[in-house]
């Protein structure tokens, strides 16, 4: 029915939007298909023999390059270890907040819950200039902190929202339960809630995955030490070394990709969840 | 059962972590850049209080009205692209077989989960004056038209604004595609029932029911295009000139090329008003009322 509605009547008007839908792949897909090849060809093949096919010999060569002769590597493992802590310390953070303002009973939790959900709404360039100063003056500038901690800071309002809403539809008599066996409310909360959470906790771990590894803004702010770059401002430095090896900077974008594009292909659904999550709540 | 309800340690204990980092890392540096706002400072020796002179020099800052322009530029592409097209896309999804759809909406948004600085440099290398891709599709389709697309001052603000609808676009389509399908069936049924067409089953039903997504899309959009960054910082640099500013741009220039800290913040506090302004007439002129199924 639904899709009688959204449905031509016409043959003409179904083929019209075979074509557009296939055009606008080409827009949207092709650029990504042709950086994946050229990642794997030498200059004169992507700029006068052979532009827009396959590579006619797969070059490893590139990719070994830009693994070994730039940072790429020491870039991957710090995006890999800033995405790995601001997750587990964003999750436990948030997930202790919201079930003490989800399950809790105290005079303030209705004012905590509105107080963090401020954060919802506070864009990064109202923050970036004080947290400059303050990682400056705290001693953590220039650190792998600088980093971690306005990550977990600025993640924690969604991912306490998501959590409240999911903690809040969970039946009281779990609790009550638990409480008659004797078990208080630590035991309560990692043997009776945490395990409870989990499709939460994928939901919320998929959306700070995706906004640690990609981030760019504070990033390129907060570091200037090369040794801590991640890999987004880290790239930026390959753009005056690899202006003239097209090929090698091809392979250090796709390598930088590898790791989005998987947990897209497994976890499609998954993604497409939790980013319309983060957007519900505003 | 109450004293596990009540447990004051316990509360204290789950939420003081979240409070404090929160209120030090989000809270305080926003009451920091309003009050800063007001000082001329270099962000290392003594701030001095200078009352709203930042303010009456950002307004005769010529550099200022080129950011706010290009932030409404921004907008205002990303609105059409993003929320038009994705919209359109969404819609026509709903024809196809279910695989189908499900193969395009996938193929859509797979930009959406790339970093933005490999979009940005993707698109560097595609609109490269010399061995670009778009260059070398108009030679070879004859096209006397290839040019170096980010140098001309009045038309590069526009491709970085196209950079980012490119990447996002998907984002939308997936909003307004879950939108759709979450309107209840008999919705449409009664309406066919009532022998409506499609067109006016559209008009009375759909973007009705859609108008909240609509309102969220149109924040992110524009907000989105006023507080754009990242692809002049990989792209362009702000240039030819400043003719790529953005009041972001204009923030990180003010604070860390010219190290005027309380300049940088005026430029921060007026972005953020500026955010909520529209925000605020976003929110009062669509959808105001709450829709439950």
């Amino acid at each position: 029915m639904r899709s009688a509605i959204f449905r031509c009547k016409t043959g003409i008007g179904k083929t019209a939007v075979n074509v557009f839908l296939t055009f606008y792949l080409v827009i949207s897909v092709y650029p990504l298909i042709w950086m994946l090849m050229y990642s794997f060809k030498d200059n004169s093949e992507i700029f006068v023999t052979n532009p827009f096919g396959f590579p006619k010999t797969i070059r490893w060569e590139n990719y070994v390059r830009a693994w070994t002769e730039f940072d790429v590597v020491t870039f991957f493992l710090n995006s890999v270890f800033t995405t790995v802590i601001t997750i587990i310390a964003t999750i436990l953070l948030s997930l202790m907040f919201s079930y003490a303002i989800a399950r809790l009973e105290w005079k303030f939790s209705g004012f905590a819950k509105l107080y963090i959900s401020i954060g919802l709404f506070v864009p990064v360039q109202i923050i970036l200039l004080p947290l400059v100063i303050l990682a400056k003056e705290l001693h953590f500038a220039n650190t792998r902190l600088s980093l971690i901690i306005p990550y977990i800071a600025f993640e924690l309002p969604v991912s306490s929202m998501i959590f409240y809403g999911f903690l809040r539809s969970i039946p009281n008599e779990l609790e009550e339960a638990a409480a008659l066996d004797g078990a208080n409310v630590y035991r309560t909360f990692f043997s009776i809630i945490l395990p409870m959470v989990k499709p939460a906790i994928a939901t919320v771990a998929t959306f700070i995955f995706l906004f640690a590894w990609n981030e760019f803004t504070m990033a390129y702010i907060m570091i200037s030490n090369n040794k801590l770059k991640t890999l987004p401002v880290g790239l930026l430095s390959f753009q005056g070394q690899f202006a003239t090896d097209w090929g090698a900077m091809g392979a250090a974008l796709v390598i930088y990709s590898i790791p989005t594009i998987l947990v897209y292909v497994f976890f499609s659904e998954q993604i497409e969840k939790s980013l319309t999550a983060g957007s519900a709540l505003k | 059962m109450n004293s596990i309800r009540k447990n004051k340690k316990a509360i204290i204990l789950f939420t003081a972590p979240a409070l404090l980092l929160y209120t030090l890392v989000v809270i305080y540096p926003i009451i920091q850049t309003f009050w800063r706002s007001f000082y001329k400072w270099d962000g290392l020796s003594t701030p001095k209080f200078i009352n709203i002179r930042n303010y009456t020099r950002i307004f005769s800052d010529h550099d200022f009205y080129i950011s706010l322009v290009n932030g409404l530029k921004f907008s205002l592409v990303l609105v059409v692209y993003q929320i038009g097209l994705g919209a359109f896309i969404a819609f026509t999804l709903f024809r196809l077989k279910a695989g189908k759809a499900r193969f395009f909406r996938n193929s859509f948004f797979v930009p959406v989960v790339l970093s933005t600085t490999v979009v940005c440099q993707l698109w560097l290398s595609i609109l490269n004056g010399h061995y670009g891709l778009l260059n070398q599709v108009f030679k070879v389709l004859g096209i006397n038209y290839a040019q170096d697309w980010l140098s001309s001052s009045s038309t590069a603000i526009w491709v970085l604004a196209f950079v980012n609808a490119w990447q996002f676009m998907g984002y939308h389509m997936v909003l307004i595609y879950t939108a759709v399908k979450a309107i209840p069936e008999h919705f449409f049924e009664a309406a066919a029932i009532d022998g409506a067409t499609s067109l006016q089953t559209h008009l009375r039903i759909t973007f009705p029911l859609l108008a909240e997504t609509f309102k969220i899309c149109l924040i992110f959009a524009v907000t989105g295009g006023l507080k754009a960054f990242e692809q002049m910082a990989v792209m362009t640099g702000g240039g030819p000139g400043t003719s790529t500013f953005t009041l972001t741009y204009f923030m990180y220039r003010a604070a860390f090329r010219l190290n005027e800290y309380g300049y940088a913040c005026t430029s921060a506090t007026i972005l953020v008003i500026e955010c909520l302004i529209f925000t605020i007439i976003i929110n009062r002129f669509v959808a105001r009322e709450r829709i439950v199924y």
